[in-house]
């Protein structure tokens, strides 16, 4: 399976960055006297001009990192750290899974983020500042100029052996992908070969940021947002749903949660699919307790707000919420709420709530399709 | 696509900007080479605007050389005045010594490692004195016709100084000749005296050799009779007889130097990098890559093996295989060299000296201490003046000392005859000390020892073609021969590095290496192990 993860100006910056690293890296070492190749002044007409390139290269990919957001790429991660050490040294041998998947939201294992965050931040602009003060600020006999080029030479070239040390790793590095090649192929043609459960776990990634940046759509609009409308539409059409039917008569074949809360927040009904969704083995373990169960402390403020303003009348739609099932894992659905009525008194809330799951399921199958169709295209017009 | 050429085109732009200031460079340096202030050859317009064989008072039968001067003098009224107080006629000038206060020295009065001091000396070092008759010190420096004027001026070729007759010429010479053709100072009469300083050829500059009266663009790019064919006075510009240019053998304070940029201006290299350099190193440290190129020049000089005579106690002569003098008993022994490579050293335009005064405080001795440092740039320009690298010849030695009172010495090593305890004649270190010592009226323990000493010649002359320059390695080397070996208070590329950061990187390398290769080879090998395909 092939997953499309790398974007063409990544690309583009990933081998220019290639190019200009390795004319560096040789002129540079010419310079320093550890060789001759190309002359002293050609090495150091080179080294200046590459330099320069370089710096142009990098304002251009920061610029691209921050308007695409991509920057949050090397935000640092704890998360699976030790996991994805312990696979280099001893998984990678035994022929255990990678801890970590490549994701298009999340490419890099926490290793790569802490190690290209590092060159990112410290390396690149060390370089950067040293070269440029030991071709600019050596010289002038007047305004500021440098006591002596020892430091920042001593800097530029310790910078140059991790540099050298880095691409070294590196290179070696994306020969542990699905194939030895897969990774490089990745990095020239966009397209990375990845097993089954790396594709499926890419595309719920994928659609789990989709859903993400709906919902920040939804808190900061007062107003109904039309995408999630169009999303849950979508979902309900494919699980049967009608909207003009009452909850508890769809709510049997639906697959959807309904759920029943009294006015001091007790619940009183809970169907089956509901008590499933949020992992407890019957509807009786929720019976009577507290609706607080369900939500982690910061969200629960969020709930009782909704709850309240439903208690008063109203009714809420389709709001998107992270659930915290009854194992501690983390969950995403869509919740709907009305007022309960007896007579002219609200006397709870009652509501629906819809796994994403449902959607992402479907949508991934539906993306799974057009890669593979896309890719026996490509294959056919290459042929 | 499109906009990925467009990015290549961007991110490669810095390289089309660089080249194309780098092409310009490959164009013929004989026709871009950038000039202010010069005439070029080609362009010189020779006119004669005064024929002095026209002169009556040239034609007068001259009974003593003075008569010449006087002649001069007469319509030339006022020179005398000019020539006065030049140093070629006082011998000495004030300066203020590096670090130390204002001090009258010259010629006359200061010692160099070569025939040591002209003081008891005066009537053969005289030779070289534009003047008639300073055999000792009642020479009348203010009686104006004891100028010799014939000497710089003589067009003819004919006029000579004779040795040891305290600056007359010979007898017989026709002075009606020399008289009649006078002109600008040509390369031969600067050269009279400015190669042949010390006592032979090129003994003491090593840059200023006979050969330079018709030499080739290889020995001297200025000078070459095959080039522009410059005579000394086109960079040593001269008004009123005040003549630019100094040496810091005798010199100590940064002025009425002759410069390279006052004809190729601070920026004459099309490459800025080079330019740049130019801050730091004097241009004549590249430009002179050898000195002593037609002819050797001394590099040493041992006056403590001097004495040696033959069994009927005649003084010897002994020559090295290129005919240069390597022992004289009046001298002691000598090692020349050709094609040499300078030394270099820091240098900002100030000079201390040793006087005869002086204690000597380290050994070698330093006669004139070239001051300068890395150090000496930006702020500290304004106190102690810029240092650049210049290309030094050194003059090494070993002269005769005072042991007691621990200073130089003045030696008297020339008289007419024997008897008058001069070294070249007697041989009797002693008395010749002795002798030197009350002519200059300082104190002299009777206990003298010889110490060695070093000299230091800035090098300016004989610069070489474009082609012959230093390049970049000749530098930036870190081979023990790289030209900057020894100029080590400053890092260089190419020459310098941290032997920590560059072990500890290498070991990094190796070690990343190798782990590669060992993780590399566990996979292959464990691959039976993998659960993918």
């Amino acid at each position: 399976m092939k997953i499309y993860i790398y974007q063409l100006f990544e690309r583009f910056w990933h081998w220019m960055q290639v190019l200009l690293i390795f004319t560096l890296a040789i002129t540079g070492l010419e310079i320093h006297g550890t060789f001759e190749l190309f002359g002293y002044r050609t090495a150091v007409w080179t080294h200046d001009t590459a330099s320069w390139s370089l710096i142009v290269l990098v304002v251009f990919a920061i610029f691209w990192h921050f308007t695409t957001g991509e920057w949050r790429q090397y935000k640092p991660s704890m998360k699976l750290l030790k996991e994805q050490i312990e696979y280099y040294i001893t998984g990678i041998f035994k022929g255990a899974e990678h801890p970590t998947n490549k994701l298009v939201y999340n490419k890099f294992n926490p290793l790569q983020r802490f190690t290209y965050l590092g060159l990112k931040i410290l390396v690149i602009p060390v370089m950067g500042i040293t070269g440029l003060s030991y071709m600019y600020l050596n010289y002038p006999n007047q305004g500021f100029q440098l006591a002596g080029l020892d430091i920042v030479a001593y800097l530029h070239t310790a910078g140059a052996y991790i540099l050298i040390v880095f691409v070294i790793a590196h290179v070696y590095l994306t020969t542990t992908g699905h194939k030895p090649l897969s990774a490089i192929i990745a990095m020239i043609t966009g397209w990375e070969e990845v097993d089954e459960k790396g594709a499926r776990a890419m595309l719920a990634d994928e659609l789990e940021v989709a859903l993400k940046i709906t919902k920040a759509r939804l808190k900061t609009d007062s107003n109904k947002s039309e995408l999630l409308d169009t999303a849950l539409a979508e979902t309900e059409e494919k699980l049967g749903v009608k909207k003009d039917e009452k909850f508890r008569n769809v709510v049997a074949n639906s697959g959807a949660g309904y759920f029943r809360i009294n006015c001091e927040g007790i619940y009183e009904e809970v169907n089956k699919a509901w008590a499933s969704l949020y992992k407890f083995n019957s509807p009786e373990d929720v019976i009577g307790k507290h609706y607080s169960l369900s939500r982690s402390p910061e969200e629960f403020e969020e709930l009782e707000i909704t709850f309240n303003k439903v208690r008063k009348g109203e009714t809420i739609p389709h709001g998107e919420v992270t659930r915290i099932c009854q194992d501690g894992t983390v969950g995403h659905h869509t919740v709907t709420m009305t007022p309960v009525v007896q007579g002219k008194k609200v006397v709870g809330v009652e509501g629906f709530i819809l796994d994403t799951t449902a959607r992402l399921l479907a949508e991934k199958e539906l993306l799974e399709n057009k890669i593979r169709l896309e890719q026996i295209l490509a294959e056919r017009d290459g042929k | 696509m499109k906009q990925i050429i467009y990015l290549v085109l961007i991110i490669l732009f810095p390289f089309s900007l660089f080249a194309a200031a780098q092409s310009e460079e490959g164009v013929d340096v004989q026709s871009t080479i950038k000039l202010v202030n010069y005439v070029k050859k080609a362009d010189r317009v020779n006119r004669k605007v005064v024929d002095h064989s026209k002169f009556s008072v040239l034609k007068q039968d001259f009974k003593r050389p003075q008569d010449v001067t006087l002649a001069c003098l007469g319509c030339h009224t006022e020179r005398h005045t000019e020539i006065m107080a030049n140093n070629h006629w006082t011998w000495t000038r004030t300066e203020k010594l590096n670090g130390r206060g204002e001090v009258t020295l010259g010629k006359k009065n200061i010692l160099n490692n070569f025939c040591i001091g002209t003081s008891s000396n005066r009537e053969t070092c005289t030779r070289c004195h534009i003047g008639y008759g300073w055999k000792d010190e009642t020479f009348d420096f203010n009686e104006k016709e004891n100028i010799d004027c014939l000497v710089c001026h003589d067009l003819s070729g004919i006029y000579k100084k004779e040795s040891g007759k305290a600056g007359y010429p010979y007898e017989g010479i026709n002075l009606n000749v020399v008289a009649q053709s006078v002109g600008s100072p040509k390369r031969e009469n600067c050269g009279i005296c400015h190669y042949w300083g010390g006592g032979g050829n090129n003994v003491k500059h090593g840059d200023l050799d006979k050969a330079m009266n018709d030499c080739s663009r290889e020995v001297d790019v200025h000078m070459g009779t095959d080039g522009e064919d410059m005579s000394c006075i086109e960079c040593h510009i001269t008004e009123n007889h005040n003549i630019t240019g100094k040496l810091y053998a005798l010199s100590s304070e940064n002025k009425n130097r002759v410069t390279c940029s006052q004809c190729h201006t601070d920026n004459p290299h099309q490459d800025d990098l080079i330019n740049k350099h130019g801050l730091r190193i004097a241009c004549q440290t590249c430009h002179i890559p050898v000195y002593a190129k037609a002819n050797s020049t001394k590099m040493w000089w041992d006056w403590s093996s001097a004495g040696r005579l033959d069994e009927e106690g005649n003084p010897l002569h002994e020559t090295d295989a290129d005919g240069n003098h390597n022992y004289m008993s009046i001298k002691g022994t000598f090692v020349w060299d050709q094609n040499v490579k300078p030394e270099y050293y820091w240098f900002n335009g100030l000079a201390d000296h040793q006087l005869i005064t002086d204690t000597i405080s380290e050994i070698p001795v330093q006669m004139n201490t070239l001051d300068g440092a890395y150090s000496d740039k930006g702020a500290n320009c304004k106190t102690k003046g810029c240092s650049k690298i210049w290309p030094v010849k050194v003059h090494r030695g070993k002269q005769p000392y005072d042991v007691i009172n621990n200073t130089l010495v003045q030696v008297k090593t020339y008289a007419k005859n024997k008897g008058e305890h001069a070294y070249w004649k007697d041989f009797n270190w002693d008395e010749s000390i002795a002798a030197g010592m009350e002519y200059v009226g300082l104190p002299y323990s009777g206990e003298y020892g010889f110490v060695e000493t070093e000299m230091y010649w800035p090098l300016n002359h004989q610069v070489s073609p474009a082609s012959q320059s230093l390049t970049c390695i000749d530098c930036h080397t870190n081979s023990t021969d790289g030209r900057l070996a020894s100029l080590t208070d400053f890092y260089m590329p190419g020459r310098d590095s941290n032997a920590w950061i560059d072990n500890i990187g290498l070991i990094l390398i190796i070690l990343s290496f190798i782990g590669v290769c060992i993780h590399g080879g566990l996979r292959i090998i464990m691959r039976k192990n993998c659960l993918h395909d």
